[in-house]
């Protein structure tokens, strides 16, 4: 059987995959978030009598019917470019994980049914709201299964484990390769903290152009309960993510230098300024949202103020680069590069510092704000620049989303040579290397 | 000449040692946010009179 090695002009096929996939995730997280946080606010509509909840839910829901066409038509994009332009990486691909990938697309179909359904007996299943709230959460659970079953592919990729395909433990050990558990709960968590960004700045977006009261009433409350699930879910991902780098580290050590030591540390730059910006714009918008709470808080306000302050020196700690070879790829290296060290900028202790007390700071910010969210605010008199506050999250949850995809990608480049499709197994040229490959029989069976 | 600094502003890195990979990158980056702008814009466009 003939296997073609088609070129794809201009921007190569590497481009070709990472656009169809990036893209891709960046609707699916949406979609698997939007149907969860949807049917939440659904339940606590449904629990609380507050209208908002229910108004909130029902947008969402039509929103994510009406783009889940689009996430699905890259996927399905994705996989035909990957088929025809690296057709003998995805036969070994498909030797390991068929069963996994087979699961993922009756996953998706049953996804696809669920959320229609969902939407479509919003008002038939009024009286039975409990039941219908259950559709929502159905609908979420296959999302979430089908990426729990990419996701241990995509780890997989990363961190091959030791194992011999033959053998009865095959399935098993391949799937819950070293980084695939700690993988799905950073996905898992993000997924709720994206949705819950570009919600806030979709409702800091509507509230600046409304001019009716109760919609500017509707978007200040949009804003605050997208920011919730935003904020909440971002301060944990730091702690998730070590562990996932941790698992990195101690299965595919090269792989980790590249990105957290190495020529590539600059990604990591770059998210420690994405998350700078997120937390310190989220806890501004608190600050000032505490000011409309419907039973007076100043001293509430005042603690907020203080950990805005200490919120600022831990982000700022975070973004300190390790030395002065900033970008090496594009000449952005000053002094003797990455012999010039900048104080405060080594990881042990500043940025593990930065980083926890970034966690703390922020728990202890949202406790407070939740605490004056339990009495109520007025709603619809918040200011400009909160509501750009917003718009500035959303905008760079979906940088740090890109960021976060490069990365995993780029990590298995290492030093390209060669450059790993699956780390350390199959190169980018789609040749096998058993000498470093801790997979056994992945280039099938002799006979 | 633009490849030729480019290329010496990156001797030894382990990037893409070619000014076509820094092309590259930017290249997708503008395609990725082109579609999902594009996508999210047109299904709020297509939609909001509802």
């Amino acid at each position: 059987m003939p296997i073609g090695d088609l070129q794809i002009p201009i921007i190569g096929k590497n481009v070709v995959i990472a656009v169809l996939v990036q893209t891709h995730i960046l609707f699916a997280t949406f979609i698997i978030g939007a149907v969860l946080v949807a049917a939440t606010s659904e339940y606590l509509g449904m629990v609380t009598k507050q209208p908002n909840y229910e108004r909130f839910a029902r947008s969402l829901a039509r929103f994510v019917v009406l783009l889940f066409a689009s996430g699905a038509a890259l996927a399905i994009t994705f996989v035909l470019a990957l088929v025809t332009l690296f057709p003998v990486f995805f036969s070994y691909l498909q030797n390991i994980f068929f069963w996994v990938f087979l699961v993922e697309a009756f996953m998706f179909l049953g996804q696809i049914i669920i959320v229609y359904a969902w939407y479509n007996v919003w008002d038939k299943l009024a009286y039975r709201k409990s039941l219908h709230v259950v559709f929502g959460f159905v609908a979420g659970f296959f999302g979430l299964m089908a990426m729990t079953m990419i996701d241990a592919v995509a780890s997989f990729m990363l961190t091959p484990p030791e194992v011999d395909l033959a053998s009865s433990e095959a399935v098993a050990r391949s799937f819950l390769n070293q980084t695939m558990v700690p993988l799905n709960m950073h996905r898992f968590v993000g997924n709720f903290s994206y949705v819950g960004f570009l919600v806030a700045g979709w409702a800091g977006l509507r509230y600046l152009r409304a001019t009716r009261e109760d919609d500017r009433e509707y978007y200040d409350w949009m804003g605050h309960w997208g920011l919730i699930w935003g904020f909440g879910f971002l301060i944990i991902q730091p702690v998730i993510g070590y562990g996932y780098l941790k698992g990195i580290r101690e299965t595919s050590p090269a792989a980790f230098n590249t990105i957290m030591l190495g020529d590539k540390a600059w990604v990591f730059n770059f998210l420690a300024l994405w998350l700078t910006i997120m937390t310190l714009a989220s806890t501004a918008y608190f600050v000032h949202k505490l000011r409309f709470a419907v039973k007076p808080v100043e001293f509430l306000r005042k603690l907020s103020v203080g950990a805005l302050g200490f919120m600022a020196l831990f982000t700022v700690l975070n973004v300190i680069p390790a030395n002065t070879s900033f970008i090496p790829q594009i000449g952005l290296v000053f002094l003797e590069g990455e012999n010039t060290q900048i104080p405060l900028g080594s990881m042990y202790p500043w940025k593990y510092i930065g980083l926890i007390g970034m966690m703390l700071v922020g728990f202890f910010v949202i406790t407070l704000y939740l605490r004056a969210t339990a009495t109520g605010f007025h709603w619809g008199r918040a200011s400009r620049w909160s509501q750009l506050a917003l718009i500035v999250c959303a905008v760079t949850v979906v940088l740090t989303m890109v960021t976060m995809g490069y990365t995993r990608e780029t990590a298995r480049r290492v030093d390209n040579n060669p450059a790993y499709l699956i780390y350390n197994c199959i190169t980018l040229e789609q040749e096998i290397t058993p000498s470093t490959c801790p997979v056994e029989g992945l280039e099938g069976s002799s006979e | 000449m633009t490849e030729v600094v480019a290329l010496l502003l990156q001797e030894g890195s382990t990037g893409d040692p070619t000014a076509i990979g820094i092309f590259r990158f930017f290249a997708a980056f503008f395609i990725i946010m082109t579609l999902y702008i594009g996508a999210f814009a047109f299904t709020y466009w297509i939609s909001k009179d509802e």
